[in-house]
């Protein structure tokens, strides 16, 4: 069923949003006392720190802090899974972004005047910036640069490949994309007064963002609060802490306000950016197409830190596993490097997109082999819902994968194109398809939580740990409350994303739709039932005859008590009702691999190849999602539309390389990013099987859509010239020289 | 190349414009850019720093009725002129006509960039009943969006093509 | 060559920077000269510039569109003269450039974005290489400059050899090209809001053909082919993508993929002004 456009809702603050009046966290520039903060930045890519030396700085007109290592109150150390990151760099920098000393001033110019006095002595040291010698250079930490290694096995894989007919291997890169979010890094950190601080930051987890500060700043747990704080776009890229270490250390220095809003150039520079990842991919497949072994071999560079390195290196290998297929043996394995190149970590697909380039590229390479439709060979190869996930976990789909692909196979872009008069543009249709799990998975803890109750006002408030970045979180939780409630929009408060509030876990891996849910689905009836037992008090009538509807409860068709009466007169505080509950897992929960909750997308490109430069258009994208239900439907378009011209991006024009570990672009001149003229227009299909009966009806689908675009694209590519592109992003000037080289074979 | 580390700042001038209706007049380094004032004194949150080199579109005001990146315009150059921001339009029949388009289609995830394109839109309305012949979707081709993909945003603009088309 | 800011004294915030507003177009030439500062005008160019390196001109000399000449579109028997200091949009929207250079107005929706082009200025774009530079470089525009000996006119390639650092750009002069049959492309890193790697210019005066290129090479006229398919009847003959090969290579053009681009769309671009479309 297509999703047709829908009118979205006319939240106030939506209005808000469109006048600017919306406040970000970098929108906090008048709050009294405030300071400005300023980071210095490593000059290196990697060196031994032999002297920092602030004395100067602390002279500076308006200067009323400067901090290095030394003042850093509590652990010198971040990071979500490995605490490896210093706060402020002791003895060594390990990538150019690397903090060293951070200034408090009256302003920002001066604030930045004192960084420049600010005297550094570097030992520069070897940069390593190949993540394939990396293990044989000196060490960044510890032993080796060898972060992590893992491998995924199944049957004999040697045996199987004996038994090919056919076997393709192939290279495959993906860039290291930048998150490129529109607004940069930045937020304030507010002393309370009473030794405790208080953060409104852009940020993705509140509660473990105010643990994290609380060890790094010395503090009690209770001492750390972290506000929600609307934040301009973050896809991974505010997972980590970014500013508020150093925001923090200043403003408990100064006992004041101090904000830093980090630039663009500083953004790129020190922000975190997607794993770049080098792989050969080996798969092979009987005569009929059946296939039977898979072997990948990769190498992602992290960069300086761990950050979220081995998380994504596991879901990485998930993907690269081929989850959609049924697939006798394989052995997946990759390993995980430390680099002077930036840092990566969390990005939106979570390393999953990168493997499914490679898979679905050798799904068509396979069909090509055997002259057999790239279609009818996914057909005989893929999963139905009653067998195991690639893992041997169980899995739960919400639509037979089949029925995804024959939806993709019903695309009308698989009609001829119109060519030009002038035959310049070369056109083709491809697809690829893509399966996503939400959640942490591999067993990581994983929970969240979530509150209702009665305001004081009589709005029923409705409060979730999540941050707010722009997926319409707070519209799909009002729709799902009315629908349960049987209340309107106007009845309810959305509170999201304070480290107070309920902890609903980080604000990633798909896992908030879901999680939200879940917990209303406890919350809601038992907050029924209570404001019920309160207004039978108050109106004297039986519990049983009383309903909640729009604007109070109601007894035959007519209301009887408004929630604003029941909050004056009955007892609002008593109708708090929290809830928190683990991330669905498989049932036997003996088999903490992978993910239960698993979703699919096909994407169907059409493209046009200009042969005169070989630069790459898209002209069309539509996309086939099984992915639950739908709750907020412009919620959901738009996620997938967003992720998927992200995934464009990384197709066609996005990556940050770097030369002796320096990124070699700076701002968003450099680094290109789509522009509405770059961008085709999308059509998305839901496909949704689900019974009415069924526990998790909804999934989490702000990743999905940038799962299979960049595969689809290149099959579309192949579709229009006969050239498999297998690095991305796509570069013109080899399609082109190939497409030459064509020609000449031809004449 | 010495650089000169402790600039001394040159002296400050006055510079006098209207911004949305009220008269801003302030002692300035001639060379600090609009958006800065803005942000600053002007106390305008709709236009933000996105990369402060005319390459995002997200601080776009409207300079003399034409839509400007602010951080590519210094304080000398708005001498005299007249600068409206989103907050400003907020009251104009045709931002309200590109606010309901924008809020109806969901042209918008996190809204950062949003005033930027809404003032774009404006102008490029505006331009319209000039005379002039401007596609809308040209009109926003320096207002870079990271979140929607642009399709609410195209059929916002689909709407107001057919509305402007009727009258 | 030594980097013309070395001997200045560069500063490192915008604050510091002074800007000085002289009275006539004579009196920018001195302050130029005088202080070794650069001109500003739009600042579209020059502002990302320094804010990417935090290194500023100590002084910049603010050029004013209000100076006679220096603004707007005029035609006489000499053909259609330009202001340096038209911005690029009020370029785009002018009746007399639907009149003598048909293609323009569709081709600036790809030079910059359009808040770019509101600022940004013709003159600025030609003098730093930009996307026009290679169509006034095939019309063979004429430039009117300014500098401490007085004014003139003279072709912009010499001007742009000849150059001197204080030269003021008042305006170009581009011939009478009505009736020419002019066509234009733009190979940018995306569809829109682009740094060009290689815009390319194509004009058919009726008599010969012109070729320009600029870009990721630099600024180019492409004189040998250019030579070759004047001398040939068959306009849209294959064979002199070889002659532009060399002579871009020959000519800082290094990117062997980019060149290759480039002599398929001239011979596009070709075949478009010899077909008349």
């Amino acid at each position: 069923m297509e999703l047709k456009p829908q009118p979205g809702m006319a939240e106030t603050s939506v209005l808000e949003r469109i006048e600017g009046r919306f406040g970000y966290a970098t929108d906090q520039q008048h709050l009294p006392g405030l300071l400005h903060g300023a980071i210095l930045r490593s000059r290196h890519a990697h060196a031994r720190l032999l002297r920092v030396d602030t004395s100067r700085a602390r002279l500076m007109s308006g200067v009323r802090a400067v901090v290095t290592a030394a003042d850093v109150p509590g652990l010198n150390r971040l990071g979500i899974v490995v605490r490896d990151q210093p706060v402020l760099c002791e003895d060594r920098v390990r990538y150019e972004g690397d903090a060293i000393a951070a200034v408090a001033a009256d302003t920002v110019e001066q604030a930045r005047a004192a960084l420049e006095v600010i005297d550094v002595d570097y030992a520069p040291l070897a940069v390593v910036d190949q993540a394939e010698t990396a293990e044989q250079m000196s060490p960044l930490h510890g032993e080796s640069n060898l972060l992590a290694r893992e491998a995924f096995e199944r049957g004999d894989t040697d045996a199987a490949f004996a038994r090919c007919a056919v076997i393709v291997e192939h290279h495959y890169q993906t860039p290291r994309q930048m998150h490129a979010f529109m607004e940069t890094e930045g937020g304030v950190a507010i002393p309370d007064n009473n030794g405790g601080v208080i953060f409104r930051v852009g940020c993705q987890s509140g509660h473990r963002d105010a643990e994290q500060l609380a060890d790094i700043l010395g503090l009690k747990p209770s001492q750390v609060t972290v506000e929600a704080t609307p934040t301009g776009g973050a896809f991974g890229g505010k997972d980590e802490l970014t500013i508020q270490p150093a925001a923090g250390i200043l403003a408990l220095q100064t006992g004041s306000p101090v904000l830093i809003h980090l630039d663009r150039f500083e953004s790129c520079r020190t922000g975190i950016k997607r794993h770049p990842v080098s792989m050969i991919m080996t798969t092979g497949c009987d005569r009929q197409g059946r296939i039977l072994a898979h072997r990948v071999d990769a190498l992602l560079d992290t960069g300086a830190y761990a950050s979220l390195g081995p998380a994504v290196l596991e879901n990485f290998l998930d993907h690269a596993t081929a989850p959609l297929y049924r697939i006798e043996a394989y052995s997946v394995s990759g390993r995980l490097v430390y680099t002077n190149n930036g840092v990566s970590g969390a990005f939106r697909g979570f390393g999953g997109n990168q493997a499914t380039f490679a898979v679905e590229s050798q799904l068509d390479a396979l069909a090509e082999k055997l002259a057999m439709c790239p279609l009818a060979l996914r057909r005989i190869n893929l999963r139905t819902v009653d067998e195991p996930g690639s893992r041997g976990q169980v899995v739960r789909w919400s639509a037979p994968p089949t029925d995804v692909l024959a939806e993709a196979g019903a695309s009308p872009l698989w009609a001829p194109a119109v060519s030009d008069a002038r035959r310049r543009w070369l056109t083709g249709t491809g697809m690829a398809m893509g399966a996503q799990g939400n959640g942490l998975g591999d067993g990581l803890p994983d929970r969240g939580g979530g509150r209702v109750s009665l305001s004081a006002e009589g709005r029923i408030r409705l409060e979730f740990g999540f941050s707010d970045y722009g997926q319409n979180l707070a519209e799909a939780i009002t729709c799902l409350v009315c629908e349960t409630l049987g209340c309107v929009a106007g009845d309810i408060d959305v509170v999201l994303g304070n480290s107070r509030g309920p902890d609903s876990g980080p604000t990633s891996a798909s896992r908030s739709s879901v999680l939200i849910h879940g917990v209303l689905a406890d919350i809601l009836p038992r907050w029924k039932d209570r404001v019920r037992d309160q207004a039978a008090v108050l109106t004297g009538l039986p519990c049983d005859q009383l309903y909640s509807g729009p604007g109070g409860l109601f007894a035959g068709g007519r209301q009887v008590l408004s929630y604003r009466e029941l909050a004056e007169k009955g007892q609002p505080e008593q109708t708090r009702v929290d809830a928190s509950q683990a991330f669905p897992v498989a049932p036997e929960g003996n088999q903490l691999v992978g993910r239960y909750l698993q979703l699919q997308i096909a994407t169907v490109a059409r493209v046009a190849v200009d042969r005169l430069t070989g630069r790459v258009r898209v002209t069309d994208l539509h996309h086939i999602t099984a992915a639950g239900r739908v709750i907020y439907p412009p919620g959901y378009l738009g996620q997938i539309e967003g992720a998927a011209i992200m995934g464009l991006g990384m197709a066609l024009s996005e990556d940050m390389p770097t030369r002796q570990g320096r990124y070699l672009a700076d701002n968003l001149d450099q680094y290109i990013i789509p522009t509405l003229q770059d961008v085709p227009d999308q059509r998305v299909d839901v496909l949704d099987n689900t019974p009415t009966t069924d526990r998790f009806p909804v999934r989490g689908v702000g990743e999905l859509g940038i799962e299979a675009v960049a595969p689809a694209i290149c099959s579309a590519i192949e579709a229009a010239t006969g050239i498999r592109v297998r690095h991305l992003p796509v570069d013109a000037g080899y399609l082109l020289a190939e497409l030459c080289a064509q020609e000449e074979t031809c004449s | 190349m010495t650089r000169q580390t402790q600039p001394e700042p040159c002296a400050p001038e006055h510079v006098t414009f209207e911004l949305n209706g009220d008269v801003i007049s302030q002692w300035v380094s001639p060379a600090t850019t609009l958006l800065d004032i803005l942000r600053g004194s002007g106390r305008i949150t709709s236009a933000r720093a996105g990369c402060r080199i005319g390459r995002c579109g997200a601080c776009t005001v409207l300079l003399n009725g034409q839509a400007v990146p602010g951080c590519l315009v210094m304080a000398w150059q708005v001498s005299g002129c007249t600068v409206e921001t989103a907050e400003g339009l907020a009251e104009a029949s045709d931002f309200a006509q590109v606010r309901d388009a924008l809020a109806t289609e969901s042209a918008l995830q996190c809204g950062y960039c949003t005033p930027g394109v809404a003032v774009s839109l404006v102008s490029g309305l505006r331009q319209q009943q000039n005379g002039d012949v401007v596609d809308l979707e040209e009109a926003v081709a320096g207002n870079l969006c990271r979140c929607t993909g642009y399709g609410g945003l195209k059929r916002a603009i689909a709407v107001l093509t057919e509305t402007s088309s009727e009258t | 060559m030594s980097d013309p800011l070395s001997e200045l004294n560069p500063v490192t915030e915008r604050r510091a920077i002074r800007v000085l507003r002289p009275d006539s177009p004579s009196e920018a030439v001195s302050l130029a000269r005088r202080f070794k500062v650069p001109y500003m005008a739009g600042g579209t160019w020059l502002q990302p510039t320094h804010e990417r390196d935090q290194c500023w001109p100590e002084k910049l000399v603010a050029l004013n569109a209000a100076w006679p000449a220096f603004r707007g579109l005029e035609d006489d028997s000499r053909g259609l003269t330009v202001g340096a200091l038209t911005s690029l949009s009020e370029m785009a929207r002018h009746p007399l450039v639907r009149e003598y250079l048909p293609p323009l107005a569709l081709f600036l929706n790809r030079v910059a974005g359009p808040g770019v082009r509101a600022l940004g200025t013709v003159g600025g774009n030609l003098a730093v290489g930009g996307d026009l530079s290679a169509l006034a470089m095939a019309l063979d525009v004429r430039v009117d400059v300014l500098n401490r000996t007085g004014e003139r006119t003279l072709p912009l390639s010499r001007w742009l050899r000849e150059r001197a650092s204080d030269d003021l750009l008042r305006g170009f002069t581009i011939p009478d090209c009505r009736g020419w049959r002019i066509s234009l492309e733009k190979l940018g890193y995306r569809e829109r809001f682009s740094p060009t790697r290689a815009t390319l210019v194509c004009v058919h005066d009726g008599d010969r053909v012109r070729l320009a290129v600029c870009g990721e090479g630099g600024l180019l006229r492409l004189v040998a082919p250019e030579t070759f398919v004047n001398d040939r009847a068959d306009l849209a003959s294959g064979d002199v993508g070889a002659v532009i090969d060399r002579e871009l290579a020959a000519h800082g053009w290094q990117d062997a993929h980019l060149r290759m681009a480039l002599r398929r769309m001239t011979t596009g671009l070709l075949s478009e002004v010899a077909l008349g479309t």
